[in-house]
């Protein structure tokens, strides 16, 4: 997991600037005099990308992009088992469900960590320095806990029918990673994972 | 508010790229047959009749259709399109304002534009195509609405044959990018 910077504005400028040198040297590929200045190029260039961007993520909905076999937990699990279903899965984070298989909330591994007594910084840097000044284990205190005890709810999902962009605007607002996908019962459909979009937009990219 | 009018007119970027020996070969050899061919049948069949072949927006037309085939205003709804609607226009301006050449001159020129981009056919030696209806002296005002479709829409045809002959030689080059 990584530091996010929190409530940044996702820009409509592409990433990757074009400078004159750039166009200068494509222009020189096309053979013959190309009617437009490398300015008028350039500006061409950002507002079709913008167009592009959005048409791309406004089209694609969670139900395309989900991952279906989701790894999840329920409430009444201990936490030894959630952290071996994660490690086992080589996942950050996981539903929990209640009896009637409803999300009721997330365990991330910084719910782990918050709860061992890291609480500056949630990372395993943080982690390991805590563990070297004790001793015994950093995990004592919640050794006997279940996935109820520590995971972050309500939890916050979306419907099949929510866009990569509304999903984009939650993991950059919320600064989460992943998000549970429901029924309208609140039941676990499937999970998008910031993976999942980046999988989505080489697809969708890539003829 | 001051600033930023005087700082637009230093410019926002640079000149495009030179283009290469071989474009530059091929597009002086496109204008070169290009004119060649309308100065030719000009000469040869129409001297001495009241009609003419050649006018002086031609050699403009041959910069865009030769020199930068690619161009949206070379193409040949462009080039026959912009001619004519121009022509059209640069009679009826000099045929409404007669006395006043120098205020048919501007209407027709200023018309012409407005009318070939609302009918997407802009190509900027329409509006010397116009003018010309207007400055280009007795025998073309003689000529009346004939203009339009001799000297104005047979030389732009002319011209578009070469152009369509010519620029489809070398593999780099193509013509047109689109018809209508």
């Amino acid at each position: 997991m990584s530091e996010k910077p929190r409530g940044k504005k996702i820009s409509p400028r592409p990433r990757l600037d074009l400078t004159e040198e750039d166009i200068s040297e494509a222009m020189r590929l096309i053979p013959g005099y190309l009617d437009i200045t490398l300015g008028d190029f350039k500006e061409l260039y950002h507002l079709a990308y913008q167009k592009a961007v959005e048409r791309l993520s406004r089209a694609v909905t969670a139900r395309e992009i989900m991952t279906r076999e989701v790894t999840w937990v329920s409430t009444d699990t201990p936490l030894a088992e959630v952290a071996e279903a994660m490690g086992r899965r080589g996942v950050s984070g996981v539903p929990v469900l209640d009896q009637e298989d409803r999300v009721v909330g997330v365990i991330s591994e910084k719910d782990f960590l918050s709860r061992m007594g890291v609480i500056a910084s949630q990372n395993f840097m943080s982690l390991l320095a805590a563990c070297l000044k004790t001793k015994g284990c950093v995990a004592l205190p919640i050794k006997q806990k279940r996935a109820e005890d520590i995971m972050s709810t309500p939890a916050l999902t979306v419907g099949e029918e929510a866009t990569v962009k509304e999903i984009a605007e939650i993991f950059t607002v919320k600064n989460i990673n992943r998000v549970p996908v429901t029924d309208p019962q609140g039941r676990l459909k499937g999970i998008v994972s910031r993976g999942d979009i980046v999988k989505a937009a080489l697809q969708r990219t890539t003829p | 508010m001051m600033g930023d009018y005087f700082r637009k007119m230093t410019g926002t970027t640079q000149s495009p790229v030179r283009v290469s020996r071989e474009e530059i070969i091929w597009s002086w050899l496109g204008a070169f047959l290009g004119i060649l061919a309308v100065a030719y049948i000009d000469s040869k069949f129409l001297a001495g009749t009241d009609l003419v072949l050649i006018i002086g927006s031609f050699g403009a037309s041959a910069v865009l259709i030769y020199g930068a085939p690619r161009s949206p205003l070379a193409q040949p709804r462009n080039l026959l399109g912009g001619h004519v609607i121009s022509a059209l226009i640069g009679v009826s301006a000099c045929k409404l304002l007669y006395p006043y050449a120098w205020l048919a001159a501007a209407l027709a020129v200023a018309t012409s534009i407005a009318v070939m981009h609302a009918t997407r056919t802009l190509h900027p030696p329409g509006g010397a195509t116009a003018l010309i209806a207007v400055i280009g002296g007795p025998k073309i005002h003689h000529l009346g609405y004939l203009y339009a479709l001799i000297p104005v829409g047979a030389g732009a045809l002319i011209m578009l044959i070469v152009a369509l002959l010519v620029n489809n030689i070398p593999s780099t080059r193509r013509y047109p990018e689109f018809w209508l």
